[in-house]
């Protein structure tokens, strides 16, 4: 066995300037691949944690039906067992509960359709940090009668901080909902969408508007880190009544979630092509290589070497080059995704409005999860076992005699 | 004694679109000890012959007795361990492994069955010394002439205790003076070990220090010849 690893390792550098080339071509398949796929993950990472952040929590418990129906008449009251265990559960940082509905704004020009959030300011500001979007007046503390309104809306309704809004909804069970609250603070949400059509009021003030004390639609949770989720809704699935259900935040974003899919299903694509690529061109590198040691490898078997010691000399030959390739690759890839870890690129220019368009900060965030680097040596893995297929046939195939004449 | 038997041995190539008799019925036995030459024009089926010989090419019909073992009655993985133990081999070109230095190419036959370290070192050493490169047990075949290259595959040869040695033209690639030093190390072996040594040629000076010569042609054994030399 040592013999075999000798005769491999030497007759790796036979050919050095070859070997060198086709273990690049595995570096270089390597290192873009995991570059590629940290980029890809870094950016998803920070999408989900803006979007679960801002929206939907990691983890929301609802009615059963509310997420069928969103209406109020599917809110739930929160009971002590309820709020028992989410402060015992370990993975959970934060949570706050949240009144979701509709209401209908008017000012003396016109009439508009808008979202109206019942909220806890104070926790949903320790989760999503809300405050920092208020571009006028200010935020609203717990138990304040006062909204706060987006500064599109605001500006399509012709009022301003300090006015007063006449909202109109259905309450519970068909109750008619109507009050006059004073805008505390417009907030200046970088997603127009968001920024038309939102209205936030403290979540006693909605309970009273709409008339369901102590109801609530969502109880939003935050978890330590993404992987804690699926641990968290577990904990969480035991101890809830048959009336409510919880979701994580890929049932809850499901759109998020298809984005995501389909960017890594293209991302898969182009890296499958590159490591077709890089395999044939290093099956054919060993195809060569086989094929100019035939009469070596004729003597050998000759003298009494047997066969699948040959096989294992040549395989192991190959997997040098591999293992040179993915090593290599591999270190030469951690310390840059190392660096853009530590310092993500900054986008700037009209990329960037791009960027805060869509709620997102213009950063491009890498991701240093291990996976990144275990796929691609994994596949290489694969390539060179299916080479090593290759080889075997061919020595197997291989008859002495010829070899010997140097003859095919 | 019989070393070799050999029966109505026949390989008829079928490869190409005519069928080529290469060997068409030989029947003869090698006596420990012979330093034979196989001798015959190109293309008379010298190769051919002692493939078969050796275990190396399945004759068509016929069979080879090496030491009482019928070698083509037996498995393939069976026929390598075979023609490890019991024969060696001198190519034209080609022979050594040219990642092992000349040391390593005798000890490599003698590591695959399993002699021990002490052994295959003292070994190689005399044996390299014994076909007068023992000063070159270091170095790789590629830094060898090609005489010393062919000294190298002797010793390798020898180096598994073998019945007796196939030589398919080893001095074709030498010149002349690498031809005879070569020729008088394998004579001296024959003489002073009493090694079997069965070689084709088609080289005159081969043939003089032949005792025995067999001439081939068309497949067929024209002439078997015994001198005293
Ligand atoms: N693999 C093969 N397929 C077909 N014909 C072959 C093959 N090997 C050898 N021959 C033919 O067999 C005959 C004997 O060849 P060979 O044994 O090499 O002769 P020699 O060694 O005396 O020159 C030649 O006619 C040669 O062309
Ligand atoms: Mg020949």
């Amino acid at each position: 066995m040592k013999d075999n690893f000798k005769i491999a390792w030497r007759n790796l550098w036979r050919n050095s300037r070859r070997t060198l080339i086709t273990a690049a071509s595995i570096f270089f398949g390597v290192f873009f691949a995991v570059f590629m796929s940290s980029l890809q993950q870094g950016s998803f990472e920070n999408m989900v944690d803006n979007m679960v952040r801002f929206y939907s929590g990691y983890i929301q418990i609802q009615e059963t039906d509310f997420k069928e129906k969103r209406s109020v008449n599917n809110s739930f009251k929160v009971d002590n067992a309820l709020e028992t265990s989410i402060s015992n559960n370990m993975h959970i940082t934060h949570s706050t509960q949240r009144i979701e509905s509709f209401a209908l704004t008017g000012s003396e020009s016109k009439s508009i359709p808008a979202m109206l959030f019942g909220i806890n300011p104070e926790k949903e500001e320790a989760i999503s940090g809300l405050s920092k979007w208020i571009g006028e007046g200010e935020f609203i503390a717990s138990g304040s009668k006062d909204i706060l309104i987006g500064k599109v809306l605001a500006e399509n309704l012709k009022v301003h901080v300090d006015d007063s809004l006449v909202l109109i909804g259905q309450g519970y069970h068909g109750v008619s909902a109507a009050g006059i609250y004073r805008i505390a603070g417009l907030l200046d949400f970088p997603l127009p969408d968001l920024s038309k059509q939102i209205i936030y009021m403290g979540i006693r003030n909605c309970q009273e508007f709409l008339s369901m004390p102590n109801l609530i639609t969502s109880y939003v949770i935050m978890v330590n880190a993404p992987e804690e989720v699926s641990g968290a809704v577990t904990d969480l699935h035991k101890d809830l009544s048959k009336e409510l259900k919880v979701y994580p935040w890929d049932e809850l974003q499901p759109e998020l979630v298809n984005l995501i899919e389909g960017k890594v299903a293209s991302g898969k694509v182009v890296k499958a092509l590159l490591f077709m690529v890089i395999g044939f061109g290093v099956w054919a590198t060993i195809i060569m290589m086989m094929h100019e040691r035939r009469r070596e490898l004729g003597v050998m078997i000759a003298i009494g070497l047997q066969k699948f010691r040959v096989v294992i000399m040549i395989v192991i030959e190959a997997f040098f080059i591999g293992l040179i390739g993915i090593l290599s690759g591999i270190a030469g890839s951690s310390l840059l995704v190392w660096y853009f870890v530590k310092n993500p690129i900054i986008v700037t220019g009209e990329m960037a409005e791009t960027y805060r368009s869509m709620g997102f900060e213009p950063i491009l965030k890498f991701s240093a999860n291990i996976d990144i680097f275990i796929t691609p040596a994994i596949i290489v893995f694969v390539i060179f076992a299916l080479i090593s297929l290759y080889q075997i046939y061919y020595v197997i195939k291989l008859r002495t005699v010829t070899a010997l004449r140097g003859l095919n | 004694m019989n070393v070799i038997e050999i029966k109505d041995l026949v390989k008829i190539y079928n490869s190409s679109e005519v069928k080529v008799k290469a060997v068409n019925g030989i029947t003869i036995d090698f006596e420990e000890g012979e330093f034979t030459a196989v001798v015959g024009p190109s293309g008379s089926g010298k190769t051919t012959f002692l493939n078969m010989l050796g275990g190396l090419d399945r004759p068509t019909s016929g069979s080879v007795k090496i030491g009482g073992t019928n070698v083509w009655e037996l498995s393939s993985r069976k026929l390598i361990d075979f023609r490890m133990n019991n024969i060696g081999f001198v190519f034209q070109s080609y022979n050594l492994i040219p990642v092992l230095t000349a040391g390593e190419n005798v000890e490599f036959i003698m590591h695959l069955q399993g002699k021990p370290k002490k052994e295959r070192e003292k070994r190689t050493k005399e044996l390299l010394e014994s076909v007068g490169i023992g000063d070159r047990i270091k170095s790789r075949p590629a830094k060898l002439s090609g005489g010393q290259q062919q000294r190298v595959a002797v010793a390798r040869a020898l180096a598994s205790k073998p019945e007796f040695i196939l030589a398919d033209e080893p001095t074709a690639n030498l010149d002349s003076k690498a031809t005879s030093g070569l020729l008088e190390l394998m004579s001296e072996m024959n003489r002073k070990h009493n090694t079997t040594f069965i070689f084709a040629t088609h080289d005159q000076r081969v043939m003089d220090k032949a005792r025995r010569i067999v001439t081939i042609e068309d497949g067929k054994i024209l002439k078997d010849e015994r001198f005293e030399r």
